[in-house]
């Protein structure tokens, strides 16, 4: 009987048991349903756009982005509105670009722990966390009236740039914050002073962070109805097709999301297909300019060095 | 030439300290750009009139959600007319566009309702000039109801008796209607307009004689929201301008007295003054106008500006003889 022993395989040691088959089991289903939460994220968006392009496809033409609008708003394009809005994510970015990225510099650099940093932070959260119909009748009372601005492009953008004030400080503030302390370390000992190193090593580094929280604000500003509707959006303007400035600063102008709102509550008789298409291109601006950031984040992520 | 840290041999371009990395040379750039342009922008325009500041003349108007259309339409056709004028519109009740025009915010207040002796005077005390009116049109406040609704005719009481204070008018089967919702109740449901219209004023004063509504109603922002609503809406009544007519509603015969005969608002009945709730279109100015403002009032009462009144669905001073008081 010399026979060698015959090593029992291996996975035979490991049988699963009826416990292990039971966790494995219970692995797969948890697996399958968080997987199918993510995938159902999708869905609404999906079926959102869809329904919406199916709706708006008869009216969705180059003449409706570029003509202006006709026979009592039934007809032609919404021109005048696209420019409009254009209008007002140009100035309120223009507004609230500085003074979001310095504060936010300031906050992330340069603030030290004390009462007075914790009260702006305090602030810039409640800030964000204000509805904006309440951001809209401050705009009201602050730039229209007290300001003197009356119901015009500049009153409408510092509203819009009120608004999304807290979300830029807090991008820039995380860019910043992004950037490996080690970075300012080293630039320091080489003799370089705060200034210096925020603006040849931080800033450069966290260029991109920030870039994003810009594109992200044109998104809201771009949609919102409420900030502008009391101070500085109007029904219709008469405009030519093709020119890009029939507003003054000082006047009010139209604007995509409050053109939508218009056109199905004030207007009998619009054809569903154009409403549709209002609604198909505020979408596509918003998606086009949240495409955009997602472009320049992996752009800068590609340029990074740590 | 040096060797870089990771030993590579790529050639290191050497640069003066000051400018070590200025890549962030285009962020202050924009930084100090936004300052240039946000203050040229405000001092260009800060001091001229709004008027001048743009390369046309603009004729800003405001006011009733009723007239929004017209006003639209106008605006429109005139810039064809004459391009040089461009006439900004906007609504938000007669209410609104009466207090911008007393603030200066607008040229041309579009009302539908008449300016009351308040607003008269504080138009005087903050402008110094008197308000005119000038009358483009009528329009006859039509009572709608879902366009399957057996309601056929109702009087200015039992309206009243529906959307006043202390009305006793609550369910369909008060007045002899069999109209029951999906669950079975037959409750009035009332559309009514928020309390900045024009219209919401005209029909407190004419229906209600300037008392109160009830409380519960459905108070719309816009004259065709309440279409809409009444259109969805089985046991719905609501009031709002004849312009906003759809397929989807019908309009109540409306009497002036129990026993009389009552009609719906029609170009005819409005004109000779039969439909009880006819009402006219103004437009407010502050003094007589001049210029380009006069111009433009000029053209909208001329035949051209009237049919748009006629397209827009309200009835063209033309239409009705001039000895009939509205």
């Amino acid at each position: 009987m010399n026979d060698p022993v015959v090593p029992a395989p291996a996975l035979s040691l490991f049988r699963a048991t009826s416990f292990t088959r039971k966790k494995i089991r219970v692995q797969k289903a948890a697996g399958i349903l968080f997987g199918a939460m993510a995938c159902a994220l999708l869905v609404p968006l999906l079926a959102l756009v869809v329904y919406l392009v199916v709706n708006a496809w008869p009216a969705l033409t180059w003449e409706f982005l570029t003509d202006v609008p006709q026979g009592g708003m039934r007809r032609g394009g919404i021109w005048p509105a696209l420019i409009g809005t254009l209008y007002l994510v140009v100035f309120s970015r223009l507004f609230s670009t500085p003074v979001g990225v310095l504060a936010g510099v300031y906050l992330n650099e340069y603030a030290k722990d004390n009462w007075l940093t914790r009260v702006v932070n305090l602030a810039v959260v409640n800030l964000a966390g204000v509805p904006s119909i309440v951001h809209a009748l401050f705009g009201v009372g602050a730039f229209v009236i007290f300001a003197g601005l009356g119901k015009s492009v500049l009153a409408a953008s510092l509203t819009l740039a009120i608004m999304t004030l807290p979300v830029m400080i807090v991008a820039t503030r995380e860019a910043l914050a992004a950037v490996p302390m080690a970075f300012r370390v080293a630039c320091w000992n080489l003799g370089a002073s705060r200034w210096q190193t925020i603006r040849t090593i931080v800033l450069p580094n966290s260029i991109g962070g920030i870039l994003t929280g810009v594109i992200l604000e044109v998104c809201r500003a771009a949609g919102e109805t409420a900030p502008i509707m009391f101070t500085g959006a109007i029904f219709f303007k008469a405009v030519e097709r093709w020119d890009f400035f029939p507003y003054s600063p000082r006047e009010q102008c139209m604007a995509l999301s409050y053109h939508l709102h218009a056109i199905s509550t004030q207007v009998p008789g619009v054809p569903e297909p154009m409403l549709y298409a209002t609604a198909v291109v505020l979408l596509g601006f918003v998606l086009a300019f949240n495409s955009l950031a997602i472009v320049v984040r992996f752009r800068m992520r590609q340029r990074k060095k740590w | 030439m040096r060797t870089m840290p990771n030993g590579s041999n790529r050639t290191a371009r050497w640069v003066a300290p000051g400018r070590v990395r200025t890549r962030a040379a285009p962020l202050v750039l924009l930084v100090l750009a936004t300052a240039l342009t946000v203050g040229l922008a405000a001092a260009g325009c800060g001091g001229k009139p709004r008027a001048q500041a743009a390369k046309k003349f603009v004729i800003a108007n405001g006011g009733s959600d009723t007239m929004v259309n017209l006003a639209q339409m106008w605006s429109e056709e005139y810039h064809k007319v004459n391009p040089n004028v461009s006439i900004e519109v906007a609504g938000g009740g007669s209410g609104v566009g009466i207090r911008d025009l007393i603030q200066g915010i607008v040229a041309i207040a579009n009302c539908s309702r008449d300016m009351t002796e308040a607003e008269k005077a504080q138009a005087r005390k903050n402008t110094g000039k008197d308000p005119v009116e000038w009358v483009v049109g009528y329009d006859g406040i039509a009572i709608y109801a879902h366009k399957d609704s057996p309601v056929e005719q109702l009087t200015i009481e039992e309206l009243a008796g529906i959307y006043g204070e202390g009305g006793k008018i609550a369910n369909w089967s008060q007045l002899g209607v069999n109209l029951k919702a999906a669950d079975g109740s037959d409750k009035i449901v009332r559309v009514s307009r928020q309390n900045s219209s024009g219209t919401y004023a005209y029909f407190r004063e004419n229906v209600l004689d300037k008392k109160d509504f009830k409380l519960g109603s459905k108070d719309m922002s816009g004259s065709k929201d309440v279409v809409e609503l009444v259109s969805r809406t089985k046991c719905a009544i609501g009031y709002s301008g004849m312009g906003y007519a759809t397929e989807g509603v019908k309009m109540i015969k409306l009497a002036a007295k129990n026993g009389d005969e009552g009609c719906v608002p029609s170009v005819e009945n409005v004109a000779v003054g039969k439909y009880p709730l006819s009402r006219s279109l103004l437009l407010y100015t502050l003094g007589r106008p001049e210029g380009d403002v006069k111009a433009y009032l000029e053209w909208a009462l001329s035949p051209a500006g009237q049919k748009i009144v006629k397209e827009a669905g309200y009835i063209p001073i033309s239409a009705v003889p001039k000895n009939i008081e509205i």
